[in-house]
């Protein structure tokens, strides 16, 4: 029994291994967005200013992608009442297909379409997921390439470091 | 989904679907194609590294880039780029605790047949000085001196302008140069040793390399493009397709040269080459219609059931340990204990490469 809990233990610990990283943000002033969501409505990245701001770039096709969504809706339900919101950019899909997912994952925040990709192309998104973490100031500080437990302690201090 | 659950599959649990333009697009050709590359550094002790190779990130009008993704037990994963030419590859590390590395990395892109219409030109599409300066000098295994220069200038004597000396050296590399089935992975592309040797036998890196070699001896403006075969040919060339969805040996290169009004011409001397000794029912002869037709087609023009990685030379791998340059980037790297792996050996680093395309 012990060595089974150890073995799972080990496997936790790749597992969390395996998680990318978030990084201080190097890549100069915030590229523009400006996209609807799967109804239409648009969404600017300029009228957000004075909030805390997650853009995560992803696909359906992406299962990191697929596999992080529930931890940024947690991170979101754990800030309600604070000035913290998420942008889930979707890089080119069918409008069906992210119905279709967004059926099988309901999620509290707006999934927007990137429906040529270029949007992504311009925030550099090439590694999915891409998050970048925008600070009240409209500031990129932190950029994730990879799946993140958006949920966990680190990542909450970060959040929580660009809310103060 | 868990983690683990997904890295046992052979290919990634990706969803079948069209892209929103898929419509519009495929009115000009473009198809969607999807590459799953899973890596195993086998026996690892101590750090390990890999190099994957993505495609290409520049758009053109042949091919688009759509994103990446990667799962596995990696430590550190990110894009890493080769300084001289912008290559781009997924850089993957994984600590000496984790003895059994491996990654996945998912990739889509778009792909359009390309063909340049000699009988139009624009005289506003040219090279700057600085790009002609670039894509006419020498690389480490392709001088543009000596022998190679030699051989340029004889071959392309009388021919006046670019896209004449370019045909030449085509017609040179079709008629002199043979495809050797013994040669390992795609050759290396020594183009002086190519020529001092007098064997003129190899694959595609050796004689797409001469072939650009060459153009760039005589001041034409000449690149290798490499990249895998991705999907059968539509054009009834067995032997120019992938025949089936594991493409982990399908690896191919190609080239490009550059005619001021036309842009960068696609062709392949190394494809006719393969055709020759391949296509059923093998070893025909140069005047063979399907040999014919296949010469005609490949100066000047690209099936797009081929993904572009990248056109670069003299890699050096970053982060590596003590990997020496290679002479370009077309397969999976990887070193474990400070040890580059054999990269034309895929059982000693144990990858595999799948292709899709993806439709409505």
């Amino acid at each position: 029994m012990l060595r089974l809990a150890f073995g799972l233990l080990l496997a936790a610990a790749a597992f969390i291994a395996s998680a990318a990283e978030l990084k201080p943000w190097e890549g100069g002033a915030t590229p523009a967005l400006a996209l609807e969501d799967l109804k239409g409505k648009p969404h600017d990245l300029g009228e957000y200013r004075g909030k805390v701001v997650l853009v995560n770039f992803w696909a359906t096709w992406c299962e990191p992608c697929r596999a992080e969504m529930p931890s940024i809706d947690r991170l979101r339900n754990s800030l309600k009442g604070k000035p913290f919101e998420v942008l889930a950019v979707n890089m080119a899909e069918p409008l069906s297909r992210i119905e279709k997912f967004s059926e099988t994952m309901p999620l509290g925040f707006p999934l927007l379409r990137d429906r040529d990709g270029s949007v992504s192309k311009t925030w550099k998104a090439k590694l999915l997921p891409a998050s970048y973490l925008i600070g009240r100031d409209g500031r990129i500080h932190y950029v994730a390439y990879g799946e993140l437990d958006w949920s966990s302690a680190p990542v909450r201090a970060r959040v929580n470091e660009l809310l103060q | 989904m868990n983690r683990r659950t997904f890295l046992k599959s052979t290919t990634a649990v990706a969803v079948a679907q069209s892209l929103p333009w898929q419509g519009a697009f495929a009115a000009d050709g473009w198809r969607t194609f999807e590459t799953v590359t899973r890596v195993e550094v086998k026996d690892s002790f101590g750090v390990a590294r890999a190099w994957v190779p993505l495609p290409l990130e520049m758009d053109t009008s042949w091919q688009k880039a759509m994103g990446n993704s990667w799962s596995g037990n990696a430590s550190k994963a990110d894009v890493r780029h080769d300084g001289k030419y912008g290559i781009a590859m997924l850089y993957a590390e994984w600590s000496d605790k984790e003895m059994n590395p491996v990654i996945e990395v998912t990739s889509r892109f778009m792909t359009r047949d390309r063909a340049t219409d000699f009988s139009r030109a624009d005289s506003a599409v040219d090279l700057s000085a600085a790009d002609r300066q670039f894509f006419t000098a020498p690389t480490e295994l392709i001088p543009t001196d000596g022998i190679v220069r030699k051989m340029g200038l004889d071959i392309t004597k009388g021919a006046k302008t670019d896209v004449e000396k370019a045909h030449a050296i085509y017609d040179w590399i079709v008629e002199h140069t043979f495809r050797d089935p013994k040669t390992r992975g795609c050759g290396v592309g020594d183009v002086k040793s190519l020529l001092e040797s007098g064997n003129l036998g190899g694959k595609c890196a050796d004689l797409n390399a001469l072939y650009v070699g060459l153009a760039r001896s005589v001041g034409v403006p000449a690149r290798d493009v490499y990249g895998i075969r991705v999907a059968p040919s539509k054009y009834g060339y067995k032997s120019l397709g992938a025949g089936t969805a594991n493409i982990t040996k399908a690896q191919h290169c190609r080239a490009e040269f550059f005619a001021k009004g036309h842009g960068w011409v696609a062709i392949d001397p190394a494809d006719v080459r393969k055709v020759v000794l391949e296509e059923p029912p093998g070893n025909l002869p140069i005047k063979d219609e399907k040999v014919v037709a296949a010469r005609k087609r490949l100066f000047g023009s690209w099936e797009m059931n081929w993904l572009a990685y990248n056109m670069g030379h003299d890699v050096a791998l970053p982060n590596a340990t003590k990997a020496p340059k290679l002479p370009f980037l077309m397969y999976i790297n990887a070193e474990a204990d400070g040890e580059l792996r054999d990269q034309l050996e895929p059982d000693s680093v144990r990858y595999t490469i799948t292709a899709r395309e993806i439709t409505a």
